[in-house]
């Protein structure tokens, strides 16, 4: 856009424009100046290390005092300290921000231009902001004191100063909040607590140093498993909950460490990410949840990194190639802990599986060789109830059923038989069983289909075969038209009369054809089409259980004659068990055969006088 | 999980909270039972919209398009009971993968064409959305001069609140231009969504793959490998996708016939209960064509399959897998061109 041969101009600061920016639309809470301020004073720390090579720590105080509309706040550091020409410097980067809005604080990472930009986000506080500072490099000391409306007075201040920066803010109105004591020092604690240098805090006479100093586990994380103890209770400090376990965590360049606290309770699958990230020392992020894989939604973290670049509120991380590093090395390293624990500590990882166990399967399906190191452990649902993997495998081919529905028309038939069926039908199951010979080569796993748990029941003999030939022709032509077919099997429990299975098109045949019926004329035809394409694989059947004394007397030739109705009725009665949509004829066929039975009932009772 | 013990609001927290995928559509088709059981229309209706959002953009366009039959129907039977606006909506994502199905003849989908004309009217939206696919029906009929007609009518009208973000009217346009074949045109077209200055929830996931090839004919292989590997870290781990994995296993088998197979045996689980025919017929398509390839290198491969895929015991037989694929593939081709009445779908695949 710029052309060489025009003159550029700048446009005027609109400081209430930014103001408004900064408050409205790009931090979260006001309570941001203080990290702002923190932020400034760390860079003036680092820039003063950086140029007076040694003999120099750095720190930070902080002194409130009066209460309420009258209190003020001194933010003070022995930083390198800001000269004339930077003061212009600044005050002219905030006026090339102005008008790129919001992007302006992702473009710009100067200390110098950030420092400006900092100190505006007091105006969110105070009306007025007076800033002391003295270069360490020389020049007179100087006094800037800004208002809201953009006027300024820069004055030179006579005698000798010591090198650094003091900010004075005099509390707004309705911003009393922002300097009560106990606020402060709780939220200067939350943004600083991995601060390498003190701040102090001071107010009547009382003076606190707020951060510990730096433990040793922040600069090389696996040292924090000799201070287990130490790292569970910060945890609890920072993060505030009590956690029993965690990983430390680090990435190959050392630019990025943390700690993953492994969460004292099971989580939701759809559950934020609340990972509490430090950029340089400073708190960025409370809210990350990009900065970990998505399987690994079983721990909250403290990171602290110094390669990652925050957004422009400074509060996430842009997705970019080098998040996405981060995130598979430290995705990486909870992987390996988990693995040794798998080899070395099988217990602690059976009490995390235990909690987490969704966690785990979702790596597991992402990662291979992670799912066939702790695939034992991986607990599974089955007609055996709730078993881990390594105990169900034993039996080959192990059983399992694609979907919930499946599993459910089956379960519990198939527990009666003592046969073993794993309910593949939550998430990530199906697939992790029809993996899992792909990492044990001596297992098989097979899908079974509702209709396949009746190989495990017992055929009638022949005689009855032919004693009952006439009933199920009967049995079988009345439940044609509803393409499902009748057999007679005995099984397990006997209190089950009939099993209703149905394969997967059927079901999907059912759904569609109730869909038909409410449908407006262009879609019922379009269904009828997609339809007809799975009617032919559409078929369902229902087994009559002859362990079962009523199902046994019903068959009987003597019966006959109310047979159509019985087996009308038990099949209305197995699609409402399922829950399966009934269609309009079968709505009917239900209300007829209700009628029908209180009919004979009373017939029944009528000519035997009630007393059976 | 207990599912049949939960009620409906249980059953709808619990799928809420889960990914898109088939463990969710399970609980909300119960939800739906459970609905409908106690007669409850609401709740029928507020379920089967999320079978509708879930099963368009997660590899289940049947069930979306049943589910949707219901809401139509029900929507009909009782005026003023439920909110057009995202009915209609749906409306337009089931006409985007309508097509795919080869059951489904023309004359069923242009009457439902005009019904979605008929209703968008009377709700006071102009015939924009109406043209605009008809441009996409005629395209995936392959019928590319009939679409570039509806087209031209798209682009003299204003769009309007049911209109398709622009980084997707973008994308739809790309992805004619790469049918036509024409690679300068992609490119051009795909430019203001590769720099960034258009995009959403799909775009550019699904826009990469469109200029992959036309780099590499023209020569640019550099740029195409780049975003090749942006491209596919945005389409990954989402069924949605089926189509572009195949694309992506088609550029790779160019470029990186192992990195292809790795793709390959990343997605062949969730192609197979896939229920978008087209989608799997690219993916297939692609594979076989991958195997072909392999069928020609030195080394033996031992390829990963799921269990129960018609060819877990021929894993080591590239060839093998190859032809499977290959005539699966042409398969669904020829119904489609049956329907459409036209050679395009065979003839796209034997180009491949």
């Amino acid at each position: 856009m710029n052309n060489q041969t025009q003159d550029t101009y700048r446009f005027q600061v609109n400081l209430s424009g930014m103001i408004n920016i900064l408050s409205n639309h790009l931090y979260s809470s006001p309570k941001v100046f203080l990290r702002e301020l923190l932020q400034n004073g760390i860079d003036a720390i680092t820039a003063r290390q950086a140029y007076s090579q040694g003999g120099y720590e750095g720190r930070i105080h902080v002194e409130v005092s009066r209460s309420s509309t009258g209190a003020t706040l001194l933010i003070e550091d022995n930083g390198i300290g800001l000269d004339e020409s930077e003061i212009h410097e600044f005050l002219a980067m905030i006026g090339q921000s102005s008008k790129r809005s919001e992007d302006f604080l992702q473009t710009n990472t100067s200390f110098i231009g950030r420092f400006g930009i900092g100190l505006l986000s007091c105006f969110m506080v105070s009306d007025d902001i007076v800033m002391l500072t003295q270069s360490a490099k020389g020049g007179p000391a100087l006094e800037w004191r800004g208002k809201p409306d953009g006027t300024y007075t820069i004055r030179r201040l006579e005698g000798i100063h010591a090198a650094g920066t003091k900010v004075f803010l005099r509390c707004k109105e309705g911003s009393e909040l922002y300097f009560e004591e106990g606020n402060l020092q709780e939220w200067l604690f939350h943004y600083g607590a991995l601060l390498p240098y003190p701040i102090q805090l001071v107010s009547n006479q009382t003076t606190r140093l707020i951060n510990p100093p730096s433990p040793p586990w922040v600069k090389d994380p696996q040292l924090a498993r000799k201070h287990r103890s130490e790292v569970l209770a910060f945890g609890r400090q920072v993060l505030g909950e009590t956690f029993r376990d965690f990983i430390p965590l680090h990435t190959a360049s050392g630019r990025t460490g943390g700690i993953a606290f492994i969460l004292p309770q099971a989580v939701n699958l759809g559950a934020k990410r609340n990972h509490r990230v430090y950029l340089k020392h400073m708190l960025v992020s409370e809210a990350a949840g990009n900065i970990l894989p998505d399987w690994a939604f079983f721990v909250k973290c403290l990171i602290w990194t110094d390669e990652l670049q925050p957004t422009a509120s400074r509060e996430h991380f842009y997705e970019n190639v080098q998040l996405e590093q981060v995130r598979e090395e430290l995705g990486n390293t909870i992987r390996q802990e988990l693995m040794r624990m798998a080899e070395y500590d099988p217990d602690r990882l059976q009490s995390i599986i235990s909690l987490h166990a969704l966690s785990m399967k979702a790596l597991a399906v992402e990662d291979s060789s992670f799912y066939s190191i702790i695939h034992e452990w991986l607990p599974f649902e089955s007609s055996f109830g709730t078993r881990p993997l390594g105990e169900l495998k034993q039996q080959s081919p192990l059983y399992f059923t694609a979907t919930l529905d499946e599993y459910r028309q089956i379960t519990h038939v198939a527990s009666a038989q003592s046969m073993l069926v794993v309910n593949g039908g939550y998430i990530y199951d199906a697939e992790l069983l029809s993996l899992l010979p792909l990492i044990d080569p001596d297992v098989q796993t097979e899908r079974l289909l509702p209709e396949e748990v009746s190989l495990s029941f017992t055929d009638i003999t022949p005689q009855e075969r032919l004693d009952y030939y006439e009933s199920v022709r009967l049995a079988d032509s009345v439940l044609q038209k509803f393409r499902c077919q009748v057999q007679l099997r005995r099984f397990k429990p006997e209190e089950i009369p009939v099993l209703y299975t149905l394969s997967q098109e059927s079901a999907q045949w059912r759904v569609m054809e109730a869909a038909k019926e409410v449908s407006t004329d262009a879609l019922s035809s379009v269904l009828g089409s997609l339809g007809a394409s799975i009617k032919d694989a559409a078929y369902a059947t229902l087994y009559f259980n002859m362990n079962n004394p009523v199902i046994a007397r019903a068959f009987h030739p003597a019966h006959i004659a109310m047979l159509p109705s019985i087996v009308e009725m038990l099949y209305c009665n197995a699609l409402m068990m399922g829950h399966y949509p009934m269609n309009r004829q079968e709505t009917a066929l239900l209300n007829k055969g209700i009628i029908q039975f209180i009919d004979w009932g009373m017939t029944a009772s009528h000519s035997t006088g009630g007393d059976e | 999980m207990n599912l049949t013990g939960m009620s409906y609001e249980e059953l709808m927290e619990e799928a809420y909270d889960l990914p898109g995928g088939k463990a969710k559509l399970e609980l909300l088709e119960q939800a739906v039972r459970v609905a409908d059981a106690a007669g409850d229309l609401d709740q029928g209706f507020e379920a089967r919209s999320e079978i509708v959002d879930t099963g368009s953009f997660h590899g289940y366009p049947m069930k979306a398009l049943v589910a949707f039959s219901w809401q139509l129907g029900q929507y009909d039977k009782n005026p003023d009971r439920f909110d057009s606006f995202t009915l209609l909506w749906s409306y337009k994502w089931v006409l985007d993968r309508i097509t795919s199905f080869a059951d489904i003849s023309r004359v069923q989908i242009e009457n439902l064409l005009e019904d979605m004309k008929i209703r968008f009217a009377a709700e006071g939206y102009s015939s924009r959305s109406y043209h605009y696919y008809r441009a996409h029906i005629f395209a995936e009929f392959g019928e590319l001069d009939n679409s570039q007609a509806e087209w031209d009518i798209v682009q003299t009208m204003d769009r309007d609140e049911m209109s398709d973000c622009p980084a997707c009217e973008q994308n739809r346009l790309v992805e004619f231009l790469a049918k036509r074949g024409d690679d300068e045109g992609t490119l051009k077209a795909a430019e203001p969504i590769l720099k960034g200055k258009m995009s959403c929830g799909e775009v550019p996931h699904v826009t990469i793959t469109k200029v992959l090839f036309p780099l590499l004919r023209l020569g640019r292989q550099q740029e195409a490998d780049k975003l090749q590997k942006k491209g596919f870290r945005l389409v990954k781990g989402n069924r949605d996708f089926l189509y572009h994995q195949g694309e992506h296993i088609g550029y790779l088998t160019l470029t990186d016939p192992i990195k292809a197979l790795g793709v390959f045996e990343e997605y062949i689980a969730s192609s197979l209960d896939h229920e978008n025919p087209v989608d799997r017929m690219i993916f297939n398509a692609y594979s076989a064509k991958l195997f072909r390839q392999l069928a020609g290198e030195s080394i033996r491969f031992q390829v990963k399959l799921p269990a129960g895929h018609p060819c877990e015991h021929q894993s080591g037989e590239v060839t093998l897998l190859a032809k499977h694929f290959q005539q699966a593939a042409f398969a669904t081709a020829e119904k489609l061109d049956k329907r459409n009445g036209n050679d395009y779908y065979t003839a796209l695949l034997q180009r491949l």
